[in-house]
């Protein structure tokens, strides 16, 4: 499970493979959230819940987690299930709603360093999300309008609220809806690189969090960074599968 | 006649009403604060040493110890604060005076500093100022004059608003101390804040005075040491408690503090003749450094550390609020005056680690203070604690970072403010980091 601060992530893994995945809205109550997305997550693995060997938690509500007896931090899952995937994984950024991060790691998977953004939300999903609502567009379309730009304006995102204000103002000046888009990804880009940076970028560098379905914020990314990062399917589960990968070496170890 | 009230320069008038008011709401959650705090700690290790109950009645500022100065004032003794300890609390002691550090560790106090100086300045600035306004801080407040030393740039401008108060001796620090005037620089600021303490206290700085008072150090310097020591193996003391042990040392009278500590250290290594561990031997060992941790809100940081989950253990730090406070000894070769200034001289800035300091190698003398104890107490991972506003320790983190990579110990840079609000993301953060230390074990 991953309890993150907009949803309740779960994985199933059987012989170390995907079976089934499940989601909810964490709300106030994520203990209820995390049931509902676990329940989701068996019925689409075709199990009860009684077939669980160990359940295993991440994210920023991991303590409120129902089934779990233990947790893992987020980027040791970050870490975890990036080099499930894409063995080569050294970097793993992971940007969610409310945080962003990066996570540095060695070839077992295990994460030697990390740093995460700093307690500000202009580096993380909810600012996408609210200037998604100054411009007027749907969320999901806001990346493929910015790709559709040949150039960004210029915005100063340096917080969530002047930012908002910022592209009001472009608004008014008639700047087209693309290249305030684009500037809005570029921003937000520009701080999550400028954080990898503080860290090194070491191929090969993957990108997850519900942020990487994003193809307007993977294009600024690949653009700032000048790699091409790599997004896994479902790379809003990868906590999750961290977690339950976690999961499976405890439960060799003898750990429930 | 009526006597017209100086007019202050910085800090605006508050009504006393509101001082009052202020003062007692304040109050009254730091007291819940230090309460809180004991009883963690006392969680912490239930085994906890008789010796520390002394070391909790002094931790209460408001309290035992500030009762107790009271007392000696109103016998015509004079306190002298200071905010750095480069101050020479030797000279203090030798003038019969008081020395007590200020620097303020009050959260709640730092939003009203906010009054008088920007957000943008460092919140240890901002709450002394905070709780000068309001007259929160008991040692603050005893100080007959303060001892303002020009480190950083807050620093050097903090003594301009506290003079609005109090007489402000100010201490000028030569930023390259390894050349050859840096000294004698320094050796002149010295003999100019003794005369200046002189005639203060009306008391003279006399030969065996002052060889008194660095005796007296010397022997507080030994069982610091002691304790020290006993910090290397596996662990018989939390950080916290070592912690507190060291940072009573800046108001406590200094030959009971030093009886004290001598008898703690007989208690722990008693403890560590029994194996008797406060906490198992494979918990991930940890040292702090960065800007100074003052009691009581700023156990923000130790307090997540050994309460984690994985647990950490602070075996040693490198903060002005901890063991630089007495790491050095004041060492004299002769005992004429001049002889003693300058070992005090000596002592207070050469063997300084401050990030205010430079070199034609930077401030190689803080990255090696961290390396010699990441070795001599099997450190396992630092953490590098920046609270906003702390310029030169932002600053230095590359260089030790990339210092510390080359020899394998992993580092986090955690910056955070004067403020409890940031303690679930902290806590997030530390625990990834403790879990990065004891990772092994999962694998």
């Amino acid at each position: 499970m991953d309890l993150g601060t907009q949803k309740v992530k779960a994985v199933v893994l059987k012989d170390n493979m995907v079976v089934g995945r499940g989601q909810a809205y964490s709300g106030f109550d994520p203990t209820s959230a995390a049931k509902a997305a676990v329940n989701a997550s068996l019925k689409q693995a075709n199990a009860q819940l009684t077939d669980v060997a160990c359940f295993v938690a991440t994210g920023s509500s991991m303590e409120l987690a129902p089934y779990a007896k233990s947790t893992v931090s987020m980027m040791g899952a970050d870490a975890k299930a990036a080099t499930y995937r894409f063995p080569k994984a050294r970097t793993i950024i992971d940007v969610g709603a409310e945080e962003a991060r990066a996570v540095k790691c060695d070839e077992r998977g295990v994460m030697t360093d990390f740093v995460v953004n700093e307690r500000c939300a202009a580096g993380a999903g909810t600012f996408i999300e609210a200037m998604a609502r100054a411009l007027e567009v749907k969320l999901e379309e806001m990346g493929p309008l910015s790709l559709k730009a040949e150039r960004a304006s210029q915005i100063n995102a340096s917080c969530v609220i002047f930012g908002e204000s910022d592209v009001v103002s472009l608004i008014h000046r008639q700047e087209p809806k693309a290249e305030i888009a684009r500037a809005i990804f570029d921003a937000m880009a520009d701080r999550i690189s400028s954080m990898v940076h503080r860290l090194g970028v070491n191929p090969e560098v993957i990108l997850v969090g519900g942020v990487a379905k994003d193809p307007g914020f993977v294009s600024s990314l690949n653009r700032k960074l000048s790699v091409k990062v790599l997004v896994p399917e479902y790379p809003d589960f990868n906590g999750a599968l961290g977690a339950a990968l976690t999961a499976v070496n405890r439960c060799k170890g003898g750990q429930k | 006649m009526t006597i017209e009230k100086p007019e202050r320069k910085y800090t605006p008038e508050i009504s006393a009403k509101e001082i009052q008011e202020l003062r007692k709401t304040i109050r009254s959650s730091s007291e819940k604060v230090i309460a809180d705090n004991i009883a963690r700690m006392k969680k912490a290790d239930p085994k906890r040493p008789y010796s520390m109950l002394y070391f909790d009645e002094i931790a209460d500022l408001f309290g035992k110890r500030q009762q107790e100065i009271e007392a000696e004032k109103a016998k015509g003794k004079k306190v002298i604060g200071y905010t750095c300890l480069f101050a020479p609390t030797e000279l203090i002691l030798a003038a019969d005076a008081i020395p007590v550090r200020v620097n303020s560790g009050w959260f709640d106090a730092a939003k009203l500093g906010d009054r008088v100086v920007p957000v943008e300045v460092c919140p240890v600035l901002r709450s002394t100022i905070g709780a000068k306004m309001i007259e929160l801080s008991p040692f603050l407040e005893q100080s007959d004059a303060l001892i303002s030393i020009l480190t950083c740039d807050g620093m050097t401008k903090f003594g301009d608003i506290m003079s609005d108060y109090k007489p402000v001796w100010r201490m000028s620090v030569p930023r390259i101390k390894d050349e050859s005037h840096s000294m004698r620089f320094w050796y002149d600021e010295i003999k100019l804040i003794k005369n200046q303490i002189e005639k203060f206290t009306g008391n003279k700085i006399t030969k065996g005075k002052l060889k008194e008072a660095i005796l007296e150090t010397q022997r507080a310097t030994r069982a610091f040491r002691r304790l020290q020591e006993l910090r290397k193996g596996s662990p018989v003391i939390t950080g916290r408690d070592a912690m507190l042990v060291n940072q009573t040392y800046l108001w406590d009278d200094k030959k009971r503090w030093t009886e004290k500590v001598e008898a703690l250290c007989k208690e722990l290594e008693n403890r560590a003749q029994r194996h008797d561990w406060v906490c198992p031997p494979d918990t991930p060992r940890v040292m702090l450094t960065g800007t100074p941790m003052f009691w009581p809100d700023s156990w923000k940081l130790p307090n997540l550390v050994e309460e984690a989950n994985p647990k950490g253990i602070i075996v040693a730090d490198e903060l002005c609020s901890g063991e630089r406070i007495l790491n050095d000894p004041v060492g004299v070769d002769e005992w004429t005056i001049d002889d003693m200034l300058n070992a005090i001289g000596q002592r207070h800035l050469m063997a300084s680690t401050c990030p205010c300091f430079t070199s034609e190698d930077g401030n190689q003398d803080r990255l090696n203070w961290l390396l010699n104890k990441i070795k001599e107490n099997n450190v396992q991972g630092v953490i590098y604690y920046v609270i906003r506003g702390c310029i030169l320790y932002a600053m230095e983190y590359t260089r030790i970072k990339k210092a510390l990579d080359k020899i394998n110990i992993p580092v986090y840079y955690l910056d955070t403010e004067y403020t409890r609000e940031d303690v679930g993301q902290m806590k997030t953060r530390v625990e990834a980091f403790l879990e990065m230390l004891s990772v092994q074990v999962d694998i």
